[in-house]
């Protein structure tokens, strides 16, 4: 984990006010893992004050690089959308605990909703290295908002996309195509990052038929590596664990952000 | 080289800059990225008798210049702190001041007694001042009476110095200051954060799982000077300001308002390296400016 000086090398809008961004960033690109995160200073002034936490898309070792994806949405993102080629920024990382390789050789299945998609593409890279069969459901709003083939139909990876208005893929919930998925006759790990409902269907799915669930979870974020202890999750105590009072929230930002779905109590929220 | 050391009743600090409570956690994550021997101190988070869960999320949100939070004290409890938190920090090479909270004088009184048997610790700050729990908290730091009960409990039951933080949602900061002072504290540490909110308009909901949260960062830097130059001219105690500290010239503000020493809070959430640049800075403006030590600067706010 270092704060380093990262610059802008390359950015493009991917799709509807998705911007796909690569940093010159060596000290992250060395260490970072799918499901970890950076925090990344967008600003040099009071507002926006704190940094914008996100997902890690890519790393190039050798180049030394990052990509990172985002939508902009807020002060924060259109910030970092207007940053130009050559500028440079503050980003710390990378932060916080990735996803977990299954054993043994199953089929992974990636289900991601609308800006939860990035650490699932760095994922499904690193799984389909170690030999595994990537399957990734992508779930957006509408077509425009779903990344293009040249960002999700990598390698082998096989792709299904899902619209909630059916102007692209299944028109419906990704939930629907994760739940044909399943029917399947492989052994079946599931990786999922999105919109709180959406993982808490995929988790639900996932317990109900047994099968493995890792979830990247999201929460509001200050300081990105555990002194605030803001970005909270309530979680199950597992067995054996004494359950005090002060294990009952666990920090997104170090304890996560990717979590066993079963320990999540998804409820509440 | 100007001399940036203090002496903040009776604790000899290497310099004005600590952390502020809630903001460095145990000191443990911190490791990696601050050398947290450079800093004058760190205020570990706030420790309650038994360990607390904290309030549900979502706890933090950014406002103009600033944060809420809600965390409501997720804290270990006392005897974890001393098994699991303490040993690390009294490593540090640091000087570390213990914040505490109970729900009564008598908890107060008792953590303090208990905490007698660790070795180390520079001094108490005593947590009169948390705007988010349902008891206990900040309401001891709104009452002249009830803030000098805790702090004469306190005092009776430890040799260590006394630290009362004070909240700023009060009618006269200065009262309270000076209830703390009559009660035997050594120092005070001011502001904790101001109560605030912040209002989803499309669900119709607070943001906040608290509702109401406390404010802290640049936005609340104003407020903070002018409650340490009142309390300056109302107590002789020594003072720690808080609020809103992000660089030297910050600091130097407080200092210049009557601040034997600051803490750095929201910052470091923005800048974990913001304290030792501080330190840097602040040397950098004593050597710059002929200040011969920077103890010669408290208070000397011309008007």
């Amino acid at each position: 984990m270092l704060d380093e000086r990262v610059r802008l090398l390359a950015k493009e809008e991917v799709a509807l006010d998705f911007f796909w961004t690569r940093f010159k960033a060596p000290g992250i690109a060395a260490e970072g893992i799918p499901g970890q995160f950076v925090e990344i200073q967008v600003g040099e002034g009071e507002t926006p004050f704190l940094r914008l936490p996100l997902s890690i898309c890519a790393v190039d070792r050798q180049a030394g690089s990052c990509d990172l994806l985002f939508e902009a949405v807020g002060p924060k993102t259109e910030a970092l959308k207007g940053m130009g080629i050559g500028d440079e920024t503050a980003c710390l990382g990378p932060l916080g605990r990735g996803f977990q390789a299954p054993p043994g050789g199953r089929t992974a299945l990636l289900v991601g909703g609308g800006i939860g998609i990035p650490p699932l593409l760095f994922w499904g890279e690193v799984l389909r290295a170690e030999g595994f069969r990537t399957t990734l459901l992508a779930g957006a709003r509408t077509a425009n908002k779903h990344l293009p083939d040249s960002l999700l139909t990598v390698d082998a990876q096989k792709v299904r996309r899902a619209t909630d208005d059916g102007s692209m893929g299944h028109a419906g919930l990704v939930t629907d195509l994760l739940a044909e998925e399943l029917e399947g006759k492989d052994e079946y790990a599931v990786f999922t990052c999105g919109p709180h409902g959406m993982m808490a269907a995929v988790a639900a799915l996932c317990a109900e038929r047994e099968v493995d669930c890792q979830v990247s979870l999201e929460e509001y974020m200050a300081c990105g590596i555990g002194i605030c202890v803001g970005c909270v999750v309530e979680v199950i105590p597992e067995m054996g664990e004494g359950g005090s009072d002060y294990e009952r929230y666990r920090r997104v930002c170090v304890d996560g952000p990717v979590f066993d779905a079963r320990r999540v109590r998804w409820e509440g929220r | 080289m100007s001399d940036l050391s203090v002496d903040f009743a009776g604790v000899q600090l290497a310099n004005p800059v600590l952390l502020a409570s809630g903001t460095c956690n145990y000191g443990q994550e911190l490791l990696p990225l601050v050398d947290l021997a450079r800093l004058g101190g760190l205020v570990s988070k706030t420790i309650t008798p038994l360990p607390r869960a904290g309030n549900p999320p979502p706890r933090v949100v950014e406002t103009p210049a600033g944060m809420l939070n809600s965390i409501g004290l997720q804290n270990p409890g006392l005897e974890d702190f001393a098994r699991d938190k303490w040993p690390f920090l009294a490593s540090l090479g640091t000087q570390v001041v213990v914040n505490i909270a109970g729900d009564s004088p008598e908890e107060f009184a008792a953590m303090a007694a208990r905490l007698e048997e660790l070795e180390g610790i520079a001094a108490l700050e005593i947590n009169i001042s948390c705007p988010n729990l349902k008891q206990g908290g900040m309401l001891f730091g709104c009452q002249p009476a009830a803030a000098a009960e805790v702090i004469g409990a306190v005092r009776r039951a430890t040799g260590r110095p006394v630290i009362a933080k004070l909240t700023p949602n009060v009618t006269d900061i200065a009262e309270i200051a000076r209830a703390v002072a009559g009660a035997g504290a050594d120092g005070i540490s001011l502001i904790n954060t101001l109560v605030g909110m912040a209002i989803d308009v499309d669900r119709r909901r607070p943001v906040l799982g608290n509702v109401t949260g406390g404010l802290s960062g640049p936005a609340i830097k104003p407020v903070a000077l002018a409650m340490v130059w009142k309390v300056h001219q109302a107590v002789e105690l020594p003072l720690m300001g808080i609020g809103g500290i992000g660089s030297a010239r910050d600091a130097l503000e407080f200092i210049l308002a009557g601040a034997t020493a600051v803490q750095v809070g929201t910052a470091n959430f923005v800048q974990p390296g913001a304290g030792e640049q501080i330190v840097d800075d602040l040397q950098a403006y004593c050597e710059e400016n002929g200040v011969a030590a920077i103890g010669n600067l408290v208070g000397r706010l011309e008007i």
